[in-house]
């Protein structure tokens, strides 16, 4: 289970940073700081999988590393199972598994130990670890590369050992960050189909990305942030709703602020 | 921490780079520079004592003395030429012509009999590093004016016997009480801090970048920071990696330096060395590593701060190059003629331990003095690396 309430984060400007054009439209531009979210609210239940939708720097990220405890909200809450994780940073983040398309590994550690290294991080024992990690492997079907040095593997390769390192510490919250950006068409059904697997086993996941037919074919609710505030958030059924064809694109492009939408409606209009 | 520790320091085991700039180098730069130095200087000195220097002489048949004392000379050869003007004569030598030329004014002979004094002129390049061929020339000159002295002194019936005493009243006897390693100290234990100090700072730069900014740039670090360790362990275990490294090229550097020391020094022809080298004992090398201690944490801790603010491998090797060029600037300063050790630049972070090398090489170090610098420096250390932790710390630090 997981609870967002009204989450905020505002990073400091440089004196000297001159704002270009398009950003001075941007309303979260202030003259010291640039409020990247200023109100983002929702909520993920167990075996649930929640898209996070919206255009490039609209705050996802953002929302995410607050989420993984990687940056601190300037307010609001984030409840993971009941853990605050603002109050108990290091208890939440046991709880946490986090990817991303652009996570990297170890090119210099083989698969092994780029997954084992990241369990001890978490606290596991070497017995525990070596179950799990054998457990991982015949999951993923890994064990051909087990021992290979992640500079020598292929982008599928290295995704399954990020997948496999991302959940080594059997969390009960998984966050990815726009995980299939980028990655061939096999890597990407390599990360849907383990999304799909943290479904079945119950647990929540939040996800963010551009592509809206992983939304249909693997959310349970959908969150679209527009400008740093979480301007829709409710079931995929609510979601599709609001396009009269039941096309998701209409549904999210109808979510944004006003000016995208006329400006798309112009351009239908002319074609 | 650990697990931190003993993970990077796995990663840096396997990378060719870190095992150049922390292993092989300090093991072959000693008998390069041993080697190079102590041949080019040698053989260059050699080859200018034994140049032969060639010369015209102007009016030699007014001092025909000099004139043959000169041609006998091994170190000098007549060429004969007919200029005589002082121009001339300097423009030939600049054209390579001849090397020197000595003019007697035409009427020495005549002076000498009224016993006035006469000036001659040498005119020659003296440019040179080695002026060996004027001391010679003074040498040939000195003995001529001495003989000339006796004979006018004769001529006025002075004693014979008090001759000496008159023309060289004060004769000197030189004692050095400097022992031969003081005076070699003085030469190279500044040259030897000045290779064992950026050592220290090259061992340590490479696994810097590679562990804050090359983090950054491989996507692992956000994977890091989530993980439920103490952003402190993360840091400190970052940072004694890259002290490792700093340290392990340090004592590699110390122990290559005693140990080629000592094999050049047992060749022929380096007694030099090997005098120096023999004198330096095991606690001495030991004082040079653990003042080498401090600094490199001190180094460890800057580099680590700037590798973790740099957002590539790249940003990160363009703020440490000029932080490489501000540290010679004290290690220059201590190899200045005339800086020594004192309770001011015994403060004075690199400055210091540099001149302490160089008093430990020269075997005069003061003991009070190595503690007031090591303390200074681990002072030093410890704000760096207090700094490094609150920097890592710092959200627009970690993701610029």
């Amino acid at each position: 289970m997981i609870e967002v309430k009204q989450l905020a984060k505002a990073f400091a400007l440089s004196k000297n940073n001159k704002l270009s054009d398009t950003e001075k439209q941007d309303i979260r531009y202030s003259k010291e700081a640039f409020h990247s979210v200023r109100e983002v609210s929702f909520n993920c239940g167990d075996g649930e999988v929640l898209g996070l939708l919206g255009p490039n720097g609209a705050g996802k990220t953002t929302t995410l590393r607050m989420l993984s405890t990687a940056l601190k909200p300037d307010a609001g809450s984030v409840l993971l199972n009941g853990v605050d994780v603002l109050k108990h940073p290091v208890k939440a983040r046991q709880q946490i598994g986090f990817l991303s398309a652009d996570t990297g590994l170890y090119g210099k550690l083989t698969a092994l130990e780029n997954i084992a290294y990241f369990g001890r991080l978490h606290g596991m024992k070497e017995q525990a670890l070596k179950q799990r990690i054998d457990e991982l492997f015949t999951l993923l079907n890994m064990h051909d590369f087990a021992n290979r040095r992640a500079d020598n593997m292929s982008t599928g390769m290295k995704q399954k050992t990020a997948i496999a390192r991302a959940v080594v510490h059997k969390p009960r919250v998984v966050i990815l960050d726009e995980p299939t950006t980028g990655l061939d068409i096999m890597t990407v059904q390599t990360v849907l189909d383990f999304i799909k697997g943290l479904k079945q086993v119950g647990t929540p996941v939040i996800f963010s990305t551009h592509h809206l037919d992983e939304v249909a074919s693997l959310c349970d609710r959908v969150v679209v942030i527009d400008k740093g505030i979480s301007a829709f958030n409710g079931d995929i059924a609510e979601f599709t709703a609001l396009s009269p064809n039941r096309d998701l694109r209409e549904a999210f492009l109808s979510v944004l602020q006003p000016v995208a939408q006329t400006t798309i409606k112009t351009e239908q209009g002319v074609a | 921490m650990w697990q931190v520790y003993f993970k990077e320091l796995t990663e840096l085991m396997r990378d060719k780079k870190t095992l150049i700039f922390v292993i092989l180098l300090p093991i072959f730069i000693f008998p390069v520079i041993f080697g190079v130095m102590g041949l080019v200087l040698s053989s260059t000195t050699n080859k200018a004592m034994n140049a032969e220097h060639r010369y015209v002489i102007v009016n030699a048949e007014q001092a025909p003395e000099f004139t043959e004392a000169l041609f006998y000379h091994k170190n000098f050869k007549k060429v004969d030429s007919d200029l005589v003007e002082q121009d001339a004569l300097a423009q030939a030598i600049r054209d390579d012509k001849f090397d020197v030329a000595i003019v007697i004014p035409a009427d020495f002979a005549s002076k000498r009999q009224h016993v006035e004094q006469a000036t001659w002129q040498i005119i020659y390049n003296q440019s040179s590093q080695f002026d060996f061929m004027y001391r010679y020339f003074n040498e040939l000159l000195t003995d001529y004016n001495e003989k000339l002295q006796r004979e006018s002194l004769t001529k006025l019936n002075v004693d014979p016997v008090k001759l000496a005493a008159i023309i060289k009243p004060v004769a000197i006897e030189k004692q050095d009480t400097a022992a031969k390693r003081e005076n070699i100290g003085e030469k190279f234990g500044a040259l030897i801090a000045y290779i064992l100090i950026p050592l220290c700072l090259l061992g340590a730069s490479y696994p810097a970048i590679d562990m804050g900014a090359g983090e950054k740039e491989r996507g692992t670090l956000e994977t890091l920071l989530i993980c439920p360790i103490s952003r402190v362990s993360i840091v400190l275990g970052k940072f004694f990696t890259v002290l490792t490294t700093g340290l392990a090229g340090a004592l590699i550097t110390v122990a290559s330096f005693g140990i080629w020391g000592a094999i050049i020094g047992s060749l022929a022809g380096m007694s030099v060395v090997e005098e120096a080298m023999s004198a330096i004992s095991i606690t001495e090398l030991v004082l040079i590593f653990s003042l080498l201690l401090p600094i490199s944490a001190v180094f460890a801790a800057i580099l680590l701060a700037i590798s973790i603010y740099a957002r590539t491998f790249k940003e990160a090797q363009n703020y440490i190059s000029p932080l490489t060029i501000i540290m010679f600037v004290p290690l220059v300063a201590a190899m200045m003629p005339g800086i020594e050790l004192n309770a001011k630049t015994a403060l004075i972070p690199i400055m210091n331990v540099a001149l302490a090398i160089k008093e430990l090489i020269k075997g005069t170090a003061d003991y009070w003095m190595l503690a007031l610098i090591f303390g200074s420096t681990i002072a030093l250390a410890g704000i760096a690396i207090g700094f490094c932790v609150h920097w890592f710390q710092q959200e627009k630090v970690l993701f610029r």
